[in-house]
C-alpha cells in the first residue's frame, strides 16, 4: 500500500493525468449535446444502435452510450497508453532506476504500477458516468429506463444496473492494460508497448469478425466485453457474464504473471 | 608503491576484501562496508566487468576510476541492483546482492549516471517521495540536505527546469536523504561546470571527513587524487590497481629543461639518469624524470655551475598513459603474453 500511495502522488502531479480524464469526461457530454442537437432526427444514421437510441428518451442511459463508443478504440487506447507508462514511460525518463535505487521489491514495484493504473482507468470511467449522468440528465432528464429486454425499472435500480456494467467494463480494460504492462516490460519504449498492446486487442477483433475462427472465440477476452449487456435485462443474463469475468481474471492473472517473471531478473539499464 | 593486481588465481589473496568479515578485522581496520566477489557481467558476446573484486572500509572515500566503457557503472548497477550478475556477487555491511538486495539498499544511496528526478515535482516533494521509499524522512531532514548541496532557495521550484548541475546536485541530496552508511556517486561532477565540479568534490571530502563512506567513479585521475583517500583503477571490466591513492601517482613523467650551458647539462643529466632518458627537442633537454628526480637533477646542475633557466613539465601524463604503463609492465610480469585483459584485474 506505501507504494500505491507514493505512486498515486505521481499520479495526481502528472498534467497527462488530468488530459486523459478530461478526454473522457468530455465524451459523455459530447454526445449528450450531439444527441440533444440532433433530437428531432429519429434516424442516427446508423450509430452504435439500441442503448443509444434508449438514451434518446432517457438520460440514465448516456454513461452506458458513452461507454460503449469509447470501448470502440479510446478507452483501449488510454489503457494500453496507462499500462505502457508504468514502466517503459519510468524507464524512458530514467526514474525507474532513481526508484529502484530504494529498498523496494521488484514485485511490490510491478503490484503498485497495474494498481495506480486500475485506479486510473477507474478514476476515468467514473468520470464517463458522472459526465454521462449529468449530460444525460441535462439533456433527456432521468427517468425510470426501459431495459433492452423490455422492462421498465425504477430509476434507483437503473442506476445500480449501470453501475454494475461499468464494474464489468472496468475489469475488461484491465485485461488490455495488464497486456501493455508485460510489454512494457520487455522494452523501454512506452510507444512500443502501447502499440504492441493495441494491435494484439486488434488482431483478436479481426479473428472474432471471421466465421472460420469461431473456435478461438471463447479464448479471447475482447470476445466477452459486450456481455455487459446482460445486465440490461431482466432477469440480468449472469451466463455470458461470469464467463467475461473468469476469461479476464485468468487474462489479468497470465498477463501479469508473466509481468512479474520478465521484470524480476530485468536489467534496468537507462 | 601499490602494485598492479596480478593474475585471476592468484589475486583474492592480495585483496582484503575475499571473505572478509563484513565487521571487525583482526588487524583493527575499519570493517568493510562494500566489497565484490568476482562480480562478472556479460552482454551477449562483451565481458564488461569480469571477476572484480573490491574492497571497501568504513570512513573510506573510495576513488573508482576507469575511462569510459571501462565497466564502471555496470559494475554499480550491480552493487545497487539495478542488473543482475552473470556470477559472483557484492556484499554491502552484511548483506549480499542482488540475493538480499532489499535489505542491502536500506544502507545504500547514490545514483548511477545521471540522476533522474519526477519533473513536474519540486526539488522538496521529490526528496519527501524518493526518501519515502526507505522510511520516514522529517522535513527537517530534507531543508538540511537540500542545504548541503546548495539547493535551499531553490527547493520548492519544479525539477523540469533544474539546470544539469543542479539536478546532479539534488541527485547528491537525494543519495544523502536516508543517511545511508554507504553513499554511491556515479561520474558526480559530469557536465558540470569549474565552479560547480569544485562544490562536489568539496561536498564529496566533507562527507569523508564525517565519515561516510563514498564509492565514487570517475574517469579523471586529479579529481580522485583531490578527494580520495583510496582507489581503485578499471580497464577492460578488470582491476589493474588499486590501494591509497597517495601511491597511484604516474611513476614517470618528463620534464623540459632549458639551461645556460645545454651541451654540458645533457652530459650531466645523462650520467645522472640514463642516456636513453634524455632526448634534444629544439633548444630543450627533454628528460624523462619523475619529480625526486627532477628535483636532484636540478640540484646537480646548480651544483654543476649552470643556470637553470626553466624546469617545465614537458607532458602530462593522462590516466590514458597511465593505463598504457600498466599494461606494459603487466605484460612483461606476465611473460609478454597476458596484458591487462589476461593476467591483472
Amino acid at each position: 500500500m506505501m507504494l500505491l500511495r507514493r505512486e498515486f502522488t505521481k499520479l495526481v502531479f502528472q498534467k497527462r493525468s488530468y488530459v486523459g480524464w478530461g478526454g473522457l469526461l468530455a465524451v459523455p457530454l459530447l454526445v449528450s449535446l450531439a444527441l440533444y442537437l440532433n433530437r428531432n432526427n429519429h434516424h442516427p444514421g446508423g450509430g452504435p444502435g439500441g442503448v443509444v437510441s434508449l438514451a434518446r428518451h432517457d438520460g440514465l442511459f448516456m454513461p452506458i452510450a458513452a461507454i460503449l463508443l469509447l470501448s470502440a478504440f479510446l478507452l483501449p487506447l488510454l489503457a494500453s497508453m496507462v499500462g505502457a507508462y508504468q514502466l517503459a514511460g519510468e524507464s524512458e525518463t530514467g526514474t525507474m532506476k532513481t526508484w529502484l535505487m530504494h529498498s523496494i521489491s521488484r514485485g511490490g514495484v510491478l503490484a503498485s504500477k497495474w494498481g495506480i493504473a486500475m485506479i486510473y482507468v477507474g478514476i476515468g470511467l467514473v468520470l464517463v458516468f458522472v459526465g454521462g449522468l449529468i449530460g444525460g440528465g441535462l439533456a433527456f432528464g432521468l427517468h425510470a429506463p426501459l431495459l433492452l429486454s423490455g422492462q421498465t425499472v425504477s430509476v434507483g435500480h437503473g442506476l445500480w444496473l449501470t453501475l454494475l456494467s461499468f464494474l464489468y467494463v472496468f475489469v475488461a480494460v484491465g485485461c488490455v492494460l495488464s497486456l501493455a504492462l508485460l510489454f512494457a516490460t520487455f522494452t523501454n519504449s512506452s510507444l512500443t508497448a502501447a502499440v504492441a498492446a493495441l494491435v494484439v486487442v486488434i488482431v483478436m477483433g479481426i479473428l472474432e469478425a471471421f466465421s472460420y475462427f469461431d473456435f478461438l472465440k471463447p479464448y479471447l477476452f475482447t470476445s466477452h466485453t459486450d456481455a455487459w449487456q446482460g445486465f440490461l435485462s431482466q432477469p440480468i443474463d449472469w451466463h455470458p457474464i461470469w464467463t467475461g469475468l473468469v476469461t479476464f481474471a485468468i487474462y489479468i492473472a497470465a498477463l501479469m504473471a508473466a509481468a512479474w517473471y520478465q521484470f524480476r531478473r530485468k536489467d534496468i539499464l537507462v | 608503491m601499490t602494485t598492479p593486481t596480478e593474475h585471476p588465481d592468484s589475486a583474492p589473496a592480495a585483496l582484503d576484501g575475499g571473505g572478509a568479515p563484513a565487521h571487525g578485522t583482526l588487524t583493527g581496520e575499519p570493517p568493510i562496508v562494500l566489497a565484490t566477489h568476482d562480480l562478472t557481467k556479460r552482454f551477449a558476446k562483451t565481458l564488461a566487468v569480469d571477476r572484480l573484486n573490491l574492497t571497501v572500509r568504513r570512513g573510506d572515500v573510495f576513488g573508482f576510476l576507469g575511462p569510459n566503457g571501462a565497466g564502471k557503472t555496470t559494475t554499480i548497477r550491480m552493487i545497487v541492483g539495478l542488473i543482475f550478475p552473470t556470477s559472483g556477487y557484492a556484499t554491502v555491511i552484511d548483506h549480499q546482492v542482488p540475493r538480499d538486495k532489499i535489505e542491502a539498499l536500506k544502507h545504500m544511496g547514490g545514483f548511477v549516471e545521471v540522476p533522474a528526478f519526477y519533473g513536474n515535482m519540486s526539488a522538496r516533494r521529490n526528496l519527501r517521495l524518493m526518501g519515502s521509499l526507505n522510511g520516514q524522512v522529517e522535513e527537517q531532514r530534507i531543508a538540511e540536505v537540500l542545504d548541503i548541496v546548495g539547493l535551499s532557495e531553490r527547493a520548492d521550484s519544479k525539477v523540469g527546469d533544474y539546470s544539469h548541475g543542479m539536478k546532479q546536485r539534488l541527485g547528491i541530496a537525494n543519495a544523502l536523504i536516508n543517511q545511508p552508511e554507504l553513499v554511491i556517486l556515479d561520474e558526480p561532477t559530469s557536465g558540470l561546470d569549474p565552479q560547480g565540479m569544485k562544490d562536489v568534490r568539496e561536498l564529496v571530502r566533507e562527507l569523508g571527513t564525517r565519515g561516510t563512506t563514498v564509492f565514487l567513479s570517475s574517469h579523471l585521475l586529479h579529481e580522485v587524487e583531490q578527494v580520495c583517500n583510496r582507489a581503485a583503477i578499471l580497464n577492460k571490466g578488470r582491476v589493474v590497481i588499486e590501494g591509497p591513492v597517495s601511491e597511484l601517482h604516474p611513476e614517470h613523467s618528463s620534464v623540459k629543461v632549458l639551461t645556460s650551458d645545454q651541451e654540458r647539462a645533457r652530459q650531466i643529466v645523462a650520467a645522472l639518469v640514463g642516456a636513453q632518458q634524455v632526448t634534444v627537442d629544439e633548444e630543450y633537454l627533454i628528460v624523462e624524470a619523475n619529480n625526486d628526480a627532477a628535483r636532484e637533477m636540478v640540484s646537480r646542475l646548480v651544483a654543476e655551475g649552470i643556470g637553470v633557466d626553466a624546469v617545465i613539465p614537458a607532458r602530462e601524463q593522462g590516466l590514458e598513459d597511465f593505463f598504457l604503463g600498466l599494461t606494459q609492465s603487466s605484460d612483461v610480469d606476465a611473460g609478454g603474453a597476458a596484458g591487462v585483459a589476461g593476467g591483472a584485474r
